[in-house]
C-alpha cells in the first residue's frame, strides 16, 4: 500500500471531528493508534485544519479582573491568553511527577536554571506538570506552563513562543527521552547535544571512544536475545551486572555470578529485543565507587567535588551513603579521576553538567558511565562546596565561560569540611518487602550531615534519616563467608572498646571466637528460641549488622530486616558501613554536637 | 492590623528527606516563606536536613542549617541564633512534631521563642482525634464513630460496637503508616497489633468505616482579624477508603449540590475558629454519604500540606505565601494578591477550569508488595493537569504521568483489546473486568474504559467502584468518542 493510499480514510477527518477529540483530551498519540497512522501525519493534518491549542490564563478570579502572572495550561478553545513577548528566551523543562530515581534533585537543577537565566537577562519559561514543586510556583519563573512533558505538548509550547533554545538536561530523564524529537523538529538544544548524550549512552561507540582516550573501564557487552545474552556473559567473565538500556534509576538491574543467574534474569525481568537490548557489564566485587559531578563551557572544566561512596559496587549510587571529600583514595587514584573527567567532558563536547561514576579496584580506576546531564547528587555537591553547580552550567548553556564566571580555577581539594549523604527508604511503608540494598535504587529521599570530622558528619546523617546508632548496648552480628574477614574483627574490636556486647550467629560466633573475641551465641529463626528475633523484640539488641548471605538464609535476613525495622533499630547491611558506623558512635558519645550555618562552612571555603 | 514589629528573627522548620507522605510540596512551601519573610525584613533561620530542597540554598535564608530536625538540634539553633520565633506550619508532620516536643518540653519558654502560624493548644486540639472528636461534638458536627484503644484486647471491646469493615489508624505517624481496613478477625488483630507497633505512642483508632462515601477537601485559611477564606474545594474521584495521597483529586468539587457545599464551607469556617488556627492556613477533610448525604469531618491539618501545594497550583493563589504573611501579622485584605494586583488575598479564588491530579506510583520496584490502594499512602509522586473540562484535563492528566500512558489508552498500551475480542467472548471478559474493579489498584482507571467498552453501564460500575456516576459518565463520554472516531481509520 502507498503512503497515499493508507492516509485515504483520514480524509474524511473534518476539523469538527479533530477539535471535538482535543477537547476530550485525545493526544495524537492516541489519534495516530485509532486511526493507524503515525503521530507525524496526525500533527500535520491536524496543523492543516487549524486545530492548534490556545493558552489560557490562571488568574484566581475568573478573567473578572486582569491578570499579570503568566500561569497558562493549553486548551482547544478560542482566543490566546499568553502573549509571546519580544524578549531573548529559553524554555526549560522540568521532571514531572516524582518518582524513585527522579525526584526532587532535578526540581532543584531546573529553579537553579531558572534563576541563573534571569540573572543573564533572558526570559525564562517553565514546563512541567508536578503541584508538589517550586518550579512550578509561578512565582519561580516569568512564564509557567503547567503542561504534560509529551513530545506534542512540549513542541506546541515551542511553536508558540519561539525560544531561543530549550534546556533538556536539568529535568532528569524525562526530557531527556524527547530531545531528539525536538530537535528533529528544529527546536534548538541548549548546551550539551543530543548527539553527545547519545554518544554517552550509545555502549558501542562510548566504548570506542574509551579506548581513544586511552581510559580503562569494565568489559562489558549488548545483548539482543535470551541465547545470546549467556554468551555475552561468559566472554566478559562473571560476575556481571545486566540491566535493560537507557533507564534511570537502575530499574531492573541485577548482579549475576554464573550462567544460570543470567539466564533466569533474562527469562523473568525483560522482554529483550533488537530495539530494547540488555546490557551486561563486568562486575567489579569490591570495588570503591566515587562519583565525580562538574560543569564543561567547551574549553574549561570545573570539578565540583570527588565523593566517595561508602557502601562498595554493587549498591546503586542513589542508594548508597556517600561523602565529601573522599576519605580512601590516593593522590595519584584522584589525579586520574580528574584528568578523566577533563577528557571525557571535552570528548562528548559537554556543554553544561556532567556526572562521571568511578570505580576503583587494586589501585586501577574505571570509568562506569558518564551523564552529559544534571545527576541526582548536584544539590548535594554545590553544598558541600559552597557552589552553585546548576546555576553555572545554565550560564555557560547561554554562551558564558567559566573563565568569566571566575570559576575556572575552582580546586575542590579547599573543602575541608566533611559532607555525608544519606539515603532514606520507604520499607516501613511495604510490609515484608526485602530490605537489602542492590543494584536497582529504591530510596525515596536524602538527607547531608556536615562536620569537621567523618565521625560527626556520619552521626548527623543518621540522626537526620532518623536511624539514630546507639551509643550503649548490644551488637548483633552475622556476616557472610567472604567478610569473615581482617574488616569484620575490627569493627568488632572496635564496638567492644566503645563498650559494646557481642552477640552474634553460631558461624560468626565461631569466626571471632578463632580470632579470640567473645561473643554470645544466638539462634537463628529457624533454629530454636529465644532466637535473634525475640531479642530485637525485647529490645536486648541495640545495632543489626547483616551481611546477606543470598537464596539460601533469606528466610532469617527477611525475619531480621523486619524486625529491626519495626522496631525501630538501626539495621546494617555492608562492612563499610558498619565500619562508618563505628566512627559515628564514637563521636556521639563524646556528645557535644555543634551547629554551624552553610554560610558559615562555606565562607571558610573561600578564607 | 500591619506586620508585627516586635519580631525580628524567624526559623523556619523543614520537613527533612523526602518519604511517602512528605514530598516536595515541603520544600515549594518552605522556599515560598523564605523568601516572602525575607522580602519582609526579618532575619530568616532555616533548619532541613535535606540537601536536595531549593529552600537550603544559602542564598534563600540568612542562616541555613543542613542539621538533623530533631528536639536537640532545633534546640541548639535556638540556643546559637536566638530567633523571636518558630514558624513550624511549612515542614509537615515532622516540623509540627519537633515544635510541639520543644513546647511541651519547656525549651521554647527556656529562650522566650514564640510559635507562630499555629499555636500549641490548636495544633494539639487538631492532631489529638480525641480532642478534635471532643470538639466536633460540641459544635454538633458529626465525625465517625470509634474509639482510641493501647491494646488488643481494648481494640476487640470496641470493634463489638461497631462491626465490619473497621478503620484502623495509628496515632502520630506519617501518611497514616502501620493503618488499614480489616473485614474480619483475622485481619483486625494483625492490623491493630502491627498499627500499635508502628504509633510512637502506642495509640490506634479504631473506626467505623465509611468506605465508598465521598470525599472532599477544604482548603482554609483564617487572619487575626478572623477572617477566614476558603482557597478551594477538591474532591476526591476515589471513594473513602483509598488515602487522598492515593486517590485521583479533581478542583473545584464537581458533584456536591451548592446546599451541600455551602453546609460544608459553613463547617469549616465553624472548625478553623474552634480549633484557633489564628494565622494561617488549614486543610480540612470531609466525607458525604451519598446514598443520605449525611456528612462527617474526618480531620484538619493545622499547617500547609500536600493539598494545600495542589491548591495553590490549582488556583494561583499561593497558600504559603500568604500563610507566612499572615503568621507575621498580616491580615487578608492588607494583602494583594500578586496575579491581579487589585484584588486582596481576602477575595475567594474562582476557577473557570477543571484541574485533575493523579498519583503515581512505583510498586515494580518493591518485590511481592501489596499493590491494593488504601487508608496507607504508598505513592511516590503525582502529575496535575488543566483543562476546560474534566475529560479534558482528566487524559492531559494520564498522559503527565509519563508511564508509558498517552491518555485514557487506545495509545497501544492496552492489556486487554476489547475491539478485537470476539462477542461471545465479551459477557465472560465483562465479569472479569468488573470482578478486578472491586478493590482499588493503580491501574483501575484503564479498568474503567474496559468496563465501558465491554457495555457495562454507568449504575453497574458505580455499583462496584462507588465512584460517583458524574466521573463514571464523563469517562464513558471519552469512551463513545473513541468508538466514533474509528470511523476514521486508516
Amino acid at each position: 500500500m502507498k503512503a497515499s493510499e493508507k492516509t485515504a480514510p483520514l480524509r474524511r477527518i473534518t476539523k469538527e471531528v479533530f477539535l471535538k477529540a482535543k477537547q476530550y483530551g485525545f493526544s495524537d498519540r492516541q489519534l495516530a493508534h485509532i486511526w493507524n497512522t503515525s503521530e507525524k501525519v496526525v500533527r500535520d493534518l491536524r496543523r492543516k485544519f487549524g486545530v492548534i491549542p490556545v493558552y489560557k490564563t490562571v488568574d484566581t478570579c475568573a478573567a473578572e479582573f486582569e491578570a499579570h502572572t503568566p500561569y497558562h495550561y493549553s486548551t482547544y478553545d478560542q482566543e490566546n491568553e499568553s502573549i509571546r513577548s519580544d524578549r531573548k528566551k529559553v524554555i526549560i523543562l522540568g521532571g514531572g511527577p516524582n518518582r524513585i530515581g527522579q525526584g526532587i534533585e532535578f526540581d532543584y537543577c531546573c529553579v537553579h536554571g531558572v534563576y541563573a537565566l534571569e540573572e543573564e537577562g533572558v526570559e525564562t519559561i517553565m514546563i512541567n506538570c508536578n503541584p508538589e514543586t517550586v518550579s512550578t510556583d509561578y512565582d519561580t519563573t516569568d512564564k509557567l506552563y503547567f503542561e504534560p512533558l509529551t513530545l506534542e505538548d512540549v513542541l506546541n509550547i515551542c511553536e508558540h513562543e519561539q525560544p531561543m533554545g530549550v534546556i533538556v538536561s536539568f529535568g532528569g530523564q524525562t526530557p531527556l527521552k524527547i530531545a531528539k524529537a525536538l530537535e528533529e523538529n528544529g527546536v534548538c538544544i541548549l548546551g550539551t547535544s543530543p548527539e553527545g548524550i547519545d554518544l554517552a549512552e550509545d555502549r558501542e561507540r562510548f566504548g570506542a571512544l574509551l579506548r581513544k582516550l586511552q581510559i580503562p573501564h569494565p568489559k562489558y557487552g549488548t545483548a539482543y536475545s535470551v541465547s545470546n545474552a549467556v554468551l555475552v556473559a561468559e566472554e566478559i567473565g562473571y560476575p556481571v551486572l545486566v540491566r535493560p538500556s537507557y533507564v534511570l534509576g537502575g530499574r531492573a538491574m541485577e548482579i549475576c555470578y554464573n550462567s544460570a543467574a543470567v539466564r533466569e534474569y533474562m527469562k523473568k525481568a525483560v522482554d529483550v529485543s533488537p530495539e530494547h537490548p540488555v546490557l551486561i557489564d563486568r562486575f567489579l566485587e569490591d570495588a570503591f565507587e566515587f562519583d565525580v559531578d562538574a560543569v564543561s563551557d567547551g574549553k574549561d572544566v570545573l570539578i565540583g567535588g570527588v565523593m566517595e561512596h561508602i557502601e562498595e559496587a554493587g549498591i546503586h549510587s542513589g542508594d548508597s551513603s556517600c561523602v565529601i571529600p573522599p576519605y580512601m583514595i590516593s593522590e595519584k587514584n584522584l589525579e586520574e579521576i580528574k584528568a578523566y573527567t577533563v577528557k571525557l567532558a571535552k570528548a562528548l563536547n559537554v556543554v553544561g553538567l556532567l556526572n562521571v561514576q568511578y570505580a576503583m579496584k587494586d589501585g586501577v580506576v574505571y570509568v562506569l558511565e558518564v551523564n552529559p546531564r544534571a545527576s541526582r547528587t548536584v544539590p548535594f555537591v554545590s553544598k558541600a562546596i559552597g557552589l552553585p553547580l546548576a546555576k553555572i552550567a545554565a550560564k555557560v548553556m547561554v554562551g558564558r565561560t567559566l573563565k568569566d564566571l571566575g570559576v575556572k580555577d575552582f580546586d575542590f581539594r579547599k573543602v575541608k569540611h566533611i559532607s555525608v549523604k544519606e539515603a532514606v527508604f520507604p520499607f516501613s511503608k511495604f510490609p515484608r518487602v526485602p530490605v537489602f540494598l542492590g543494584p536497582e535504587m529504591r530510596s525515596t529521599g536524602e538527607v547531608m550531615g556536615i562536620s569537621s570530622a567523618f565521625g560527626g558528619a556520619i552521626a548527623k546523617a543518621q540522626m537526620g534519616a532518623g536511624n539514630t546508632l546507639p551509643v550503649e548496648g548490644r551488637i548483633f552480628i552475622s556476616v557472610n563467608n567472604s567478610d569473615k574477614n581482617e574488616i569484620t574483627l575490627n569493627i568488632v574490636r572496635d564496638f567492644l572498646k566503645l563498650g559494646f556486647s557481642i552477640v552474634a550467629t553460631e558461624g560468626t560466633a565461631r569466626f571471632l571466637r578463632e580470632h579470640g573475641i567473645p561473643s554470645d551465641v544466638v539462634f537463628k529463626v529457624n533454629e530454636g528460641r529465644p532466637n535473634v528475633v525475640d531479642l530485637i523484640k525485647n529490645g536486648q539488641i541495640q545495632l543489626v549488622i547483616n551481611t546477606p548471605l543470598g537464596e539460601e538464609s533469606r528466610y532469617d535476613e527477611f525475619a531480621i530486616g523486619w524486625a529491626a525495622i519495626e522496631n525501630k533499630v538501626s539495621f546494617i547491611t555492608t562492612l563499610s558501613a558498619a565500619a562508618t558506623a563505628v566512627k559515628g558512635i564514637e563521636r556521639q558519645k563524646q556528645d557535644g554536637f555543634t551547629v554551624k550555618s552553610l554560610q558559615e562552612y562555606h565562607n571558610e571555603i573561600e578564607a | 492590623m500591619p506586620k508585627r514589629t516586635d519580631i525580628h528573627s524567624i526559623l523556619i522548620i523543614g520537613s527533612g528527606p523526602i518519604v511517602i507522605g512528605q514530598a516536595c510540596e515541603f520544600d515549594y512551601s518552605g522556599t515560598q516563606a523564605c523568601k516572602v519573610l525575607k522580602e519582609e525584613g526579618f532575619r530568616v533561620i532555616l533548619i532541613n536536613s535535606n540537601p536536595a530542597t531549593i529552600m537550603t540554598d544559602p542564598e534563600l535564608a540568612d542562616a541555613t542549617y543542613v542539621e538533623p530536625i530533631t528536639p536537640a538540634f532545633v534546640e541548639k539553633i535556638i540556643e546559637k541564633e536566638r530567633p523571636d520565633v518558630i514558624l513550624p506550619t511549612m515542614g509537615g508532620q515532622t516540623a509540627l512534631n519537633t515544635a510541639v516536643a520543644l513546647a511541651e518540653s519547656g525549651v521554647l519558654n527556656k529562650y522566650g521563642v514564640e510559635l507562630i502560624g499555629a499555636k500549641l493548644e490548636a495544633i494539639k486540639c487538631a492532631e489529638d482525634r480525641e480532642l478534635f472528636q471532643e470538639a466536633m461534638a460540641e459544635m454538633g458536627l458529626e465525625t465517625a464513630r470509634g474509639a482510641f484503644v493501647h491494646s488488643l484486647d481494648e481494640a476487640l471491646r470496641v470493634a463489638d460496637d461497631i462491626g465490619f469493615p473497621i478503620i484502623i489508624r495509628p496515632s502520630f505517624t506519617l501518611g497514616g503508616t502501620g493503618g488499614g481496613t480489616a473485614y474480619n478477625m483475622e485481619e483486625f488483630r494483625s492490623k491493630v497489633e502491627h498499627g500499635l507497633a508502628s504509633s510512637p505512642i502506642s495509640q490506634v483508632l479504631i473506626e467505623e468505616s465509611v468506605l465508598g462515601w465521598k470525599e472532599y477537601e477544604l482548603e482554609v485559611m483564617r487572619d487575626l482579624k478572623d477572617n477566614v477564606v476558603i482557597i478551594c474545594s477538591i474532591e476526591n474521584f476515589d471513594p473513602m477508603g483509598v488515602h487522598t495521597g492515593d486517590s485521583i483529586t479533581v478542583a473545584p468539587a464537581q458533584t456536591l449540590t451548592d446546599k451541600e457545599y455551602q453546609t460544608m464551607r459553613d463547617a469549616a469556617k465553624k472548625i478553623i475558629r474552634r480549633i484557633g488556627v489564628e494565622t494561617g492556613g488549614s486543610n480540612i477533610q470531609f466525607a458525604v454519604n451519598p446514598s443520605n448525604g449525611r456528612m462527617i469531618v474526618i480531620e484538619m491539618n493545622p499547617r500547609v500540606s500536600r493539598s494545600s501545594a495542589l491548591a495553590s497550583k490549582a488556583t494561583g493563589f499561593p497558600i504559603a505565601k500568604i500563610a507566612a504573611k499572615l503568621a507575621v501579622g498580616y491580615t487578608l485584605d492588607e494583602i494583594p494578591n500578586d496575579i491581579t494586583k487589585e484584588t486582596p488575598a481576602s477575595f475567594e479564588p474562582t476557577i473557570d477550569y477543571c484541574v485533575v491530579k493523579i498519583p503515581r506510583w512505583d510498586f515494580e520496584k518493591f518485590k511481592g508488595v501489596d499493590d491494593t490502594l488504601g487508608v496507607q499512602m504508598k505513592s511516590v509522586g503525582e502529575a496535575m493537569a488543566i483543562g476546560r473540562t474534566f475529560k479534558e484535563a482528566f487524559q492531559k492528566a494520564l498522559r503527565s504521568l509519563e508511564q508509558g500512558r498517552f491518555g485514557l489508552g487506545a495509545d497501544g498500551k492496552d492489556i486487554i483489546d476489547v475491539r478485537t475480542l470476539p462477542e461471545e467472548k465479551k459477557p465472560e471478559w465483562k465479569k472479569k473486568v468488573l470482578d478486578r474493579m472491586k478493590m482499588p489498584k493503580p491501574d483501575n482507571v484503564f479498568y474503567l474504559r474496559y468496563a465501558f467498552q465491554l457495555g457495562s453501564t454507568i449504575e453497574e460500575v458505580h455499583h462496584i467502584t462507588k465512584i460517583d456516576p458524574w466521573f463514571l459518565y464523563n469517562i464513558k463520554q471519552i469512551v463513545d468518542l473513541e468508538e466514533e472516531l474509528y470511523a476514521y481509520r486508516a
